[in-house]
């Protein structure tokens, strides 16, 4: 099945395709990034019945569903030529990475490994190795998927777009760019140009993702969570007790609601508090508290509840423990 | 309407009319005849499309032929050296790594990147790099030792 007819244009240029989309911009004008999300949704879909979503609205109807295509194209603006997009610069109190920066250059990065551990996460476990090597960050944040495996640490690390257009250029958190499933606020003729990270200078800080799916590649998350929390003093181990006064924590969430979710009043729990079991397990229910999922065919909405408290916990270990040993290894 | 570019395609230089629509997979197969690279699923999911773009294994299903305009592009027809097959082919025959056969063109080709940036992976890089490439016929245990092999293949003629 080939795709349907669009047409395509590739600037060199940032200045020239910001141009060039503020003349154009309107439907049927979409942003091509890595490609592995919107060529996927350009093609129309023929699913035998057996594969389709076990929803009980999905239970009747004919053997065969074909879907048509989920996005119709009439140009690609595509950004692919453009060198000033891709990149990961790190500047004196920040890190700065291109939105066409790919999710295997996050992956192999030694400053997004070590100073933003949980993006490093995230990175890891997008799609497969064929994805993440054409697969874009700024795609992954634009596609705006309430799982995805990139958007949910970048919340929790207090990441900030700045999107670009031919009237200038604007930055927001994270927190505030995605409205709905695969809704943002980037105007018709904006771009995202990049994502900037403050580094703070903390004694200690930890950053962690972990993701619940039924298999390790090519998969979408059941529930996912992140967090990054910074210290006071670096934490100790104190006979086994979990120790270090938190300064700040921020949790985010992914696959629990229409957008990606932040749980302010989940770190703001641990804020002064020792690091230990019982402030964990205190942050980890008021997060399932505030999470509202769906039931779907990958997961109830009850069991995903249960499993943000489990994912909660985790990652705030990781998180310590990553503070603890100033190193990173993959979060079990 | 058709636009021309130009790309290299197994060392040899090309100039293909395609339409923007046209995938990577699509030129080569339909364009080029180099039906070596297979179309399975089309949306990503399954690595039988693999092919080296600059020498990174990407998905020639969800690449447009005008992105690679310009660059190098390595598929399983460009491994051979005439009848002589790369050693990591010649490990794939002999230790039995290929049922079917659709798969094998993507998994050699992933796994020969793999091999560019790691020569000797363990058993858990091999499966972590080869996650994408799905096989049908679950062969995926042969398939590990074929590449542990054709690394152990490459390293000897390197020292010969």
């Amino acid at each position: 099945m080939i795709l349907p007819r669009f047409d395509y244009y590739a600037p060199t240029g940032l200045d020239e395709a910001l141009s060039w989309l503020a003349e154009h911009h309107g439907s049927g004008v979409k942003i091509l990034g890595g490609g592995t999300d919107l060529l996927v949704d350009v093609r129309g879909k023929i699913i035998p019945d057996q594969h389709r979503p076990r929803c009980q609205e999905h239970r009747d109807g004919p053997w065969l569903a074909r879907y048509a295509p989920t996005e119709s194209i009439e140009i690609l603006l595509a950004l692919s030529r453009i060198t000033e997009l891709r990149g990961i610069a790190v500047e004196v109190n920040c890190v700065r990475i291109g939105a066409m920066t790919t999710i295997t250059d996050l992956e192999r990065s030694p400053v997004v490994r070590t100073r933003l551990a949980g993006l490093w996460d995230g990175a890891r476990q997008l799609g497969s190795p064929l994805v993440r090597n054409r697969g874009t960050y700024g795609g992954n944040l634009c596609n705006a998927r309430p799982a995805a495996d990139t958007a949910i640490p970048t919340l929790a690390l207090g990441g900030r777009l700045v999107l670009a257009s031919i009237r200038g250029e604007r930055t927001v958190d994270h927190s505030d760019f995605v409205t709905g499933p695969g809704e943002t606020i980037l105007e018709p003729d904006e771009i995202l140009k990049e994502v900037v990270f403050d580094l703070a200078n903390d004694p200690a800080m930890g950053s962690a993702y972990l993701k619940l799916s039924n298999r390790k590649a090519l998969e979408i998350a059941v529930v996912s969570a992140a967090a990054m929390v910074t210290f006071n003093s670096p934490p100790a181990e104190q006979g086994g007790i979990k120790g270090g006064v938190t300064k700040s924590a921020r949790i985010a969430l992914g696959a629990v609601a229409p957008t990606p979710l932040l749980v302010p009043e989940a770190g703001e729990a641990l804020v002064g508090k020792e690091l230990d079991s019982q402030s964990i397990s205190e942050a980890a229910r008021i997060a399932a508290g505030v999470a509202r999922p769906i039931t779907d065919h990958r997961g109830g909405d009850e069991y995903r509840r249960m499993m943000v408290e489990v994912l909660v916990r985790r990652v705030l270990m990781s998180c310590w423990e990553r503070a603890l040993a100033g190193t990173v290894e993959e979060a079990a | 309407m058709k636009r021309v570019i130009t790309l290299t395609v197994n060392g040899l230089s090309c100039e293909v009319a395609v339409e923007p629509r046209r995938t990577l997979a699509e030129l080569l197969r339909y364009d080029l005849g180099l039906t070596g690279t297979k179309i399975g699923c089309s949306i990503g999911d399954c690595g039988a499309c693999t092919v080296l773009i600059d020498g990174v294994p990407s998905l020639s299903c969800l690449v447009l032929a005008m992105e690679v305009e310009g660059r190098d592009i390595l598929t399983i027809e460009g491994l051979a050296d005439g009848l002589k097959l790369h050693p990591l082919q010649e490990a794939f025959v002999e230790v039995g790594a290929i049922q079917c056969g659709f798969c094998t063109p993507g998994m050699v080709l992933t796994a020969l990147a793999l091999l560019e940036d790691n020569p000797e992976p363990t058993e858990a890089e091999i499966r972590r790099a080869l996650s994408g490439n799905l096989c049908r016929c679950t062969g995926y245990q042969k398939i590990v030792e074929a590449v542990k092999e054709g690394s152990r293949k490459i390293q000897l003629e390197k020292k010969s």
